[in-house]
């Protein structure tokens, strides 16, 4: 199939994904992750090179999304608390699961690390969503699940970047342009959006893009991966972006309509359906191995942190989608893992997005939770506020 | 008096608009209190960006913040005052939880509402009419 009937069909694949979602209230990358294993499966079809480096792009605009959606206000205020429940939420299922990899399924230690990485991490959004139709989002308990999710991808991120680098020279210019990008861009940013943005020809997206493609390029050069710097400059933009929503909104228009899609696609389209039913033990295996460690590890931290509500908020801490899909893409382009095991980490992470939150929402709701726990909840009060507040800002996810 | 308080479900729907000029009849005939209820569906499940649940939350925040508008507006031409309700959550248990313990006497609502979702388990006015502890008025 040529390059151009590729993309037709794979356009309105992204459109029939879009229709779908909203009418039956499914997330659209869930759906074009779903559609993307269909149409590879069905067609045969090779991830052309246009959209590899599509989907890479893409997934370097999620990375920048996911840290300018950060509260960092909030994250401020909860840090204390959330550190521990984030740190174990990415520590424990990250050993045990490269420990699996690495013993029980023969994989070698670079492919271990890359299971691990991509199953340890916490979905930020399908928390968020789930806490806003709760009313969690406003309540200590919500704002320090955010925060400790905040931790764990952030962990995450940082162990994609450090973990597989084979430093050469360009490492040093690798670093200094983060630095000088992750301390210039919100300085420069006002005036520049001022004199140059709310335009059509949308300079402020551009600047943006120009920014993420040379971190791409040097972390690329320098053998590693661009993952940390580019988080963390999302980081540093979003109180930019906090107070100028229509940037962020055009934005995400362009993200979601032509980058996000192409992400979802070219991974669903590298899933081997027959991998995967070849290999259902394992899978079975995989999934346990996230799932065990994230509910040992994160469940008596959040009955101290978070309670009346730690078995909601356990399950919720065991999500993952957006960062485990990227963490496994990342070891397939860079030939750790095969398409194999790609199949099984997507399949895992796409069952860890749904399962722990279908159960969460339909056997440990707050209003039963609550009900049920009232007891212990008095027992166990939810911990103290860290102490001296900062200064209240409009957080995006306040 | 045959109905003293009514709730009408609204979701901007065809269906539910009718519904919604029902219940307005019903009320001026019975010269009941009415409230017409707007359940601000579920968020994308399983997002995969917190700006994907943003803009859907922001979308509905600003179309259920006009429906409730709209519908003060249609009461007041008929000269019923009405309460508005907007609320987040499953459409079938709101409905029913907020006419037994509001004490309603009737829920009015639309046979089908604007989504497939709607219909995937069963549409929302079939489970009304189950699990409501009042009389169900479903206007086609």
């Amino acid at each position: 199939m040529s390059d151009i009937a590729i993309a037709a069909l794979l356009a309105g694949t992204v459109l029939i994904a879009s229709t779908i979602s909203v009418e039956i209230g499914l997330s659209v990358a869930l759906i074009e992750l779903f559609l993307g294993v269909v149409v590879g499966n069905a067609f045969h079809l090779d991830v052309p090179v246009w959209l590899a480096f599509l989907g890479s792009f893409a997934g370097i605009v999620l990375t920048f999304q996911a840290g300018a959606e950060v509260d960092v206000p909030q994250f401020k205020r909860e840090w204390r608390a959330s550190l521990s429940i984030g740190l174990v939420s990415f520590f424990a299922p990250f050993a045990v699961v490269g420990l699996v990899c690495y013993y029980a399924l023969g994989w070698n230690h670079r492919q271990a690390e890359i299971g691990g990485l991509a199953l340890s991490t916490t979905s930020l959004a399908v928390v968020y969503a789930v806490l806003v139709e709760t009313g969690l989002n406003r309540e200590l308990v919500g704002k320090r699940l955010m925060s400790a999710t905040f931790v764990t991808d952030i962990a995450t991120v940082a162990g994609l970047t450090i973990l597989f680098v084979k430093p050469t020279i360009w490492v040093i210019p690798f670093a200094a342009v983060s630095i000088a990008l992750i301390a210039g861009l919100p300085k420069l940013a006002p005036w520049f959006f001022g004199r140059y943005g709310n335009r059509v020809i949308e300079p402020e997206i551009k600047l943006v893009f120009a920014s993420l493609f040379l971190l791409m390029w040097l972390g690329a050069k320098a053998n590693s991966q661009a993952a940390l710097p580019v988080f963390i400059l999302g980081l540093v933009m979003s109180n930019h972006y906090v107070k100028h929503r229509k940037e962020q909104e055009r934005m995400r228009v362009v993200a979601f309509s032509f980058l996000t899609p192409f992400f979802f696609l070219k991974g669903g389209m590298n899933v081997s359906a027959g991998a995967l039913w070849a290999n259902l033990g394992i899978l079975g295996v995989l999934f346990v191995a996230k799932m065990v460690p994230k509910f040992a590890g994160v469940y008596p931290l959040a009955r101290r942190y978070t309670a009346p509500h730690a078995t909601f908020t356990t399950l919720l801490m065991s999500t993952g989608l957006t960062f485990g899909t990227i963490t496994s893409l990342y070891g397939l382009n860079a030939g750790i893992i095969d398409r194999t095991k790609f199949s099984l980490l997507i399949a895992v992470v796409v069952l860890s997005a749904i399962v722990p939150t279908a159960i969460a929402q339909r056997f440990f709701h707050p209003h039963l939770e609550h009900e049920h726990d009232h007891e212990s909840a008095r027992e166990q009060p939810v911990a103290p506020m860290p102490p001296a507040p900062a200064p209240a800002g409009e957080g995006i996810n306040s | 008096m045959p109905f003293e308080k009514i709730l009408v479900a609204i979701d901007g729907s065809d269906c539910s608009n009718r519904a919604f000029a029902k219940a307005l009849e019903l009320a001026a005939l019975a010269n009941a209190h009415i409230t017409a209820l707007a359940v601000e569906g579920p968020l994308p499940a399983y997002a995969a960006t917190v700006g994907e649940v943003e803009e859907v939350k922001r979308e509905k925040d600003s179309f259920f913040g006009e429906l409730a508008a709209q519908a003060r507006l249609e009461g007041e031409n008929a000269g019923i005052e009405i309460d508005v309700d907007v609320r987040p959550g499953h459409a079938a248990e709101l409905i029913t939880r907020v006419a037994e313990e509001g004490g309603y006497d009737l829920v009015v609502l639309g046979h089908r509402g604007h989504f497939v979702r709607d219909r995937l388990l069963g549409s929302t006015a079939d489970r009304v009419a189950e699990h409501a502890h009042c009389p169900v008025m479903i206007v086609r």
